[in-house]
């Protein structure tokens, strides 16, 4: 078998139906199989409920509801013939030997010669998992595990067996990357594998330190979290989020399998305080609270678990001096003379000491134990990294003085980063003590290692052009969140220009958490505050130039957004000649939240893709109706599959699952559109005008009386309407662009003086939120 | 002047706007297998028709074309059978059973089938096409008012407390439900075929229905307002068929007379309180039947609303245990276009079955008008 066109699941709990969700998310058709209910009824309930279930939830396990339908509910009794069409089939049943054992004979019976199959296993080893099994079935079986949720979290775990056929492990992990978009980390047959292992042993060494140090869960989070690079939720936040109940599953494992030399056994201890708050469904945010809680009783008080006497109390403000003192600097931290400090070191030194530990037990390398952390458990920096941000000589002594054994890999460091660059390559320091390059698998570019080898092309403080090769530039936003401002209008401008003299195609893209959050709101109300109306018009004039120029130029251009692209960074992928987005994008013109409407050209486009894609009924107003339903709720795509939907991405344009391979996907379909390339024509558009102005406006103060659209709603809305209705035209008329443009930047100007559309701005601003005014 | 007879009445199930089973059935295909089982359940000699007229309150999409002759093509009708679609939303189906009343009255055919039908799933109201006149919206914004606004403002006006909706909105639901329990809708509805299979049960009808439950729901259309999702009729798919003809023809083929119509009558009212149309429409036709509301033995209003309900009932001192014995349109639904052709046929199946003398039939429209039919026994 050399390819993946058909998936099986078993087990439809939550790690197994989120599974045969994201497998349906990629596009493949999944059959998703549990037991039959023991209390009888219909027989494919469990499946049928968990797809019912997932449908709901919220982050939603489907990236389109359209997914759902590539799922093929059932049950074990009645349905395991299924299995003889599907090319991979993953266990995900109860944790029991006994349970899994007779499932993999009754598989074997009907799985088809050279399917794989797998076990999302998170703690039985495979060595035990395959006793007594026959050699055929060992060499097709690996253990692939996810994380949950599974759309969501990128690692993959793979641990394939002495027997596994290297071809099998070949193609599973070949699809998990490409086509569901996991980082695929190789581990050994070690109980926990790599993140679980590394991350239970942190987090139990974090909440032992804590009770024995008597800090609050509040502190302790706000010491083994930011200051890391960790997520904020730090420890004790993220075990109510996991469930308390997961721990002591992983933790029995370790402590069973893991040799008495480990150093896991020196912090493996009971923890009372955590059992009987387990024993009483405090397990999390799953069950009745955790060591956080929001308390229905008391008001939605919120609440915290004093680590002493295990009773909840008022959350407190975390207030950590050694956190402010130490500034960026982890070193200073881990030497802060106060409790703190020494809890960040007590936590975090054997920790990262376990990572070194590891190198050789569960992992080949140390970059694949970097992986396994940033992407399992969302540390911004791997273990490693983090070690050289204090310095390997550095921890190495401070490791010693603490008395803790020094691990191997770090005697052989000998106090050596384990991360350098040479020559614009980065380099990993190997187990044999040498440095090796960091080879990216075939199909991954990454901008970050262009910049390591070359200058920009062009720069200035908001964006860079970069060269990527192949005759194709890279457009990258800069500023902070990748705000767009003047300065960024300004380089693309220029890029334009220079693209056109120099390359043959322009790639827009970042390797940001987002890939623009938009316009510049804070320097837009500096602006209004000046009452600088010209200049604020001329922003959007030249934002409208801009993004005309970039969408007429002589050469292809391809945008490649990844995670958030809103309000005008949503624009300036309407104005590429193709999108290439990664499958996690969440994307739309949310102006509207900000008392504004999208300006540079947002309503045009989406009025001319509504026009000529939309499957609607005839008519002028069918796509009037839904651009305006669209922009004037702030719709929001939160999928690539969603901005399809949306008709953001049109057909033709294309969706990676792996966020690594977005930009070498997007720089090859800028290239395939090189060869007789022709700028689109610009659209022209038949508007009914006034008429349909009114059929919106009554549309609006519908929901305004209905109390679900709030007056300025309706001042914003009613400016929408005047753009999408076409201004003064008539359906014996046409409009062309330019005059949807100038009816845009009219509405935002009058928008933009409204002192309620200034309130929402400014309360966007302050909050984060917007404002219902 | 001849007399004018309903000799025949079936309509499909009424079922839910999108979540219905109907949802998937196209109008057209929906009213052709109305008005083919019609013929059947009649035994009319389908040669003898002279018209199909369709009421349909948005004759757009899949309603487009010439829908009556569409349908009736569809439904195997002699080609000799002419289709003329009639639009006036609402009392669309009434209005066609009028135009054969009257077209009976001028010699001009002795048999008609007066059919209506709205998939409000499938093309939905107002249409997707809505282009108001703008200056005259300026001028006269009410002409184009939602139906819900109107009957929020028909509340404010005759003073219809929300308890008093929802009562009303709960005794149509139990009617309906118990008349369904009795089997008293069995001999209306026709089961519609679709790819799924054959649709038979209405299903707007919430027997569950409560006071308490209704006092949770927040106003639909005004967040200060009265007017709840549980006080109006729901968007609903479904059509209706009945027969008219002369009572003579209707003798000499042995049809089954159902009633006899005694009078008609249409009057405009002001669109911002639409829903109060019955009212003057009601009244001329008892003036020109020379009848007092006291008369009636049977009513069936149209529930648009339960605040137009209750403000008709009250404006023409109606007997509230003679309205909607079976239940109305709140817990039926209301298929636009096949309103009026259902409530025609409804009055007529109910006097023939509880032995009354006199039946009326009317409803609000959208833009303020109201229809009536009054119905005699024969």
């Amino acid at each position: 078998m050399t390819t993946i066109n058909k998936v099986a699941v078993i087990g439809a709990g939550v790690m197994g139906a989120g599974i045969a969700a994201h497998v349906a998310n990629a596009g493949i058709p999944v059959v998703l199989l549990d037991i039959v209910p023991k209390e009888g009824g219909n027989r494919n309930a469990i499946a049928e409920g968990a797809v019912a279930r997932m449908l709901k939830a919220d982050p939603a396990p489907f990236m389109s509801k359209g997914a759902a339908k590539l799922i093929t509910v059932g049950n074990t009794e009645d349905h395991l013939d299924l299995l003889a069409e599907c090319d991979w089939i993953v266990e995900a049943v109860i944790e029991r030997l006994d349970i899994k054992q007779a499932l993999y004979a009754r598989i074997d019976a009907v799985r088809k010669p050279g399917s794989v199959v797998s076990s999302n296993t998170s703690t039985i080893p495979l060595e035990n998992l395959l006793a007594g099994l026959s050699d055929g079935f060992a060499a097709d079986f690996c253990i692939t595990h996810f994380f949950n949720p599974p759309r969501y979290m990128r690692l993959l775990e793979v641990v394939g067996g002495a027997k596994t056929k290297a071809q099998a492990l070949a193609v599973v992990s070949d699809f998990a990357d490409r086509r569901l978009g996991k980082s695929v980390v190789r581990c050994k047959d070690r109980p926990g594998f790599i993140a679980n292992r590394l991350g239970v042993f942190w987090l139990q060494a974090a909440v032992i330190e804590a009770i024995d140090a008597g800090l609050n869960v509040e502190d302790a989070d706000a010491i083994i979290g930011r200051p890391m690079g960790i997520p904020k939720t730090g420890v004790f936040a993220l075990l109510d989020l996991v469930g308390l109940d997961l721990m002591p599953h992983v933790i029995g494992s370790m402590t069973q399998e893991l040799p008495v030399s480990d150093a896991f056994h020196r912090i493996n201890r009971p923890v009372p305080v955590v059992e009987k708050m387990i024993a009483d469904g405090f397990t999390g945010r799953k069950g009745k609270g955790g060591f956080y809680r929001i308390n229905r009783e008391k008001n939605r008080a919120k609440e915290a678990i004093d680590l002493t006497t295990g009773e909840y109390r008022d959350q407190r403000r975390a207030d950590v001096a050694a956190v402010k003192e130490a500034g960026r600097s982890l070193a200073k931290l881990f030497d802060h003379d106060s409790a703190h400090g020494a809890y960040a070191w007590a936590v975090m030194g054997p920790t990262l000491a376990y990572a070194c530990a590891l190198v050789g037990d569960a992992a080949d390398d140390i970059e694949s134990i970097d992986e396994a952390m940033r992407l399992g458990y969302n540390w911004k920096f791997g273990p490693f990294e983090l070690i050289d941000q204090v310095g390997a000589a550095w921890f190495t002594a401070k490791l010693q003085a603490s008395g803790w054994p020094l691990p191997q890999i770090l005697t052989l460091a000998a106090g050596r980063p384990f991360y350098r660059v040479e020559n614009g390559i980065r380099q990993v320091l190997g187990a044999n003590g040498a440095y090796g390059d960091l080879v990216r698998p075939d199909g991954v570019l990454m901008l970050a290692d262009i910049k390591l080898k070359s200058s920009p092309v062009l720069k200035n403080g908001s964006a860079a052009l970069w060269d990527i090769g192949d005759g194709v530039a890279c457009f990258e936003f800069t500023s902070k969140m990748n705000a767009l401002d003047p300065e960024t209008m300004d380089l693309l401008g220029k890029s334009i220009r220079r693209v056109k003299r120099d390359f043959k195609a322009l790639v827009i893209y970042n390797e940001g958490s987002n890939f623009s959050v938009g316009a510049n709101l804070g320097l837009a109300l500096f602006a209004a505050n000046i009452a600088a109306w010209t200049e604020i018009e001329a922003m959007v004039a030249n934002g409208q130039a801009t993004y005309r120029a970039l969408k007429y130029a002589p050469f292809p251009v391809v945008a490649a957004p990844s995670g958030m692209a809103l309000g005008g960074g949503c624009e300036i992928l309407l104005h590429a000649d193709a999108i290439q987005a990664h499958a996690e994008t969440y994307t739309g013109l949310v102006e509207v939240g900000v008392g504004l409407i999208p300006g540079w050209g947002g309503c045009t486009e989406m009025l001319a893709r509504w026009q000529a894609l939309g499957r609607l009924p005839k008519g002028p107003m069918p796509a009037i109706g839904k651009v305006f339903e669209t922009i004037s709720t702030a719709t929001i795509a939160k999928s690539a599959a969603e901005a399809q939907e949306l008709l953001i991405l049109r057909p033709g344009d294309g969706i990676t699952m792996n966020r690594y391979r977005l930009l070498a996907d997007a720089k090859a379909k800028a290239l395939a559109l090189v060869d007789g390339y022709q700028p689109p024509q610009p659209p022209v558009f038949t508007l009914p005008g006034a008429t349909a102005k009114v059929a919106l406006n009554m549309a609006v103060a519908g929901f305004q009386r209905m109390g679900k659209a709030t007056p300025h709603d309706g001042v914003v809305s009613g400016a929408l309407a005047g753009i999408l209705s076409g201004g003064e035209t008539d359906v014996t008329e046409t409009v062309d662009e330019d005059g949807l443009l100038d009816l845009e930047r009219q509405a935002f100007m009058t928008l933009v003086r409204h002192p309620d559309s200034l309130a929402r701005i400014e309360h966007m601003l302050m909050t984060g939120k917007p404002l219902r005014n | 002047m001849k007399k004018v007879v309903i000799a025949g009445y079936v309509r499909s199930p009424f079922t839910l706007s999108k979540k219905g089973e109907l949802a998937k059935v196209r109008p057209d295909d929906l009213a052709a297998q109305v008005v083919r089982a019609l013929v059947t359940r009649t035994g009319i000699a389908a040669d003898d028709v002279e018209d199909l007229l369709l009421g349909c309150a948005f004759p757009e999409g899949e309603q487009g074309f010439n829908l009556a002759r569409v349908v009736g093509l569809m439904a195997d009708l002699p080609k000799t059978v002419g289709g003329e679609t009639i639009n006036r939303f609402c009392g669309s189906s009434m209005s066609a059973v009028h135009t054969a009343a009257g077209a009976i009255q001028m010699g001009a055919g002795e048999a008609f089938i007066c059919a209506g039908v709205e998939n409000m799933t499938r093309v939905p109201i107002m249409g997707f096409n809505p282009l108001p006149n703008p200056d005259f919206f300026a001028r006269m914004p009410g002409a184009y008012m939602g139906m819900g606004d109107t009957a929020e403002n028909v509340a404010n006006t005759w003073a219809i407390s929300r308890r008093e909706q929802e009562e009303f909105a709960v005794r149509s639901h139990q009617r309906a439900a118990a008349a369904r329990e009795a089997g008293k809708l069995d001999d209306e509805i026709v089961a519609i075929t679709a790819k799924s299979g054959a649709i038979r049960m209405d299903g707007c009808i919430r027997p569950e229905t409560t006071l308490e439950g209704l006092a949770e729901l927040k106003p639909a259309f005004n967040a200060a307002g009265s007017v709840t999702a549980g006080t109006s009729s729901p968007l609903t798919d479904g059509a209706s068929a009945v027969l008219v003809c002369t009572e003579d023809y209707a003798k000499r083929h042995k049809l089954d007379i159902l009633a006899a119509i005694k009078s008609i009558a249409i009057c405009g009212c002001a669109p911002e309180i639409m829903g109060i149309g019955p009212v003057g429409a009601t009244k001329k036709a008892l003036n020109r039947a020379g009848l007092e509301a006291g008369q009636l033995d049977v009513i069936e209003l149209n529930e648009a609303f339960a605040s137009q309900s209750i403000a008709c009932v009250r404006e023409l001192g109606l007997d509230l245990d003679k309205v909607n014995l079976d239940g109305g349109a709140i817990a039926l639904g209301h298929p636009l276009g096949a309103t009026g052709a259902r409530i025609v046929g409804k009055a007529a199946s109910l006097l023939k079955r509880q032995g009354g003398q006199y039946a009326l039939a009317t409803q609000c429209i959208g833009g303020g008008q109201g229809i009536a039919t009054l119905l005699e026994a024969v």
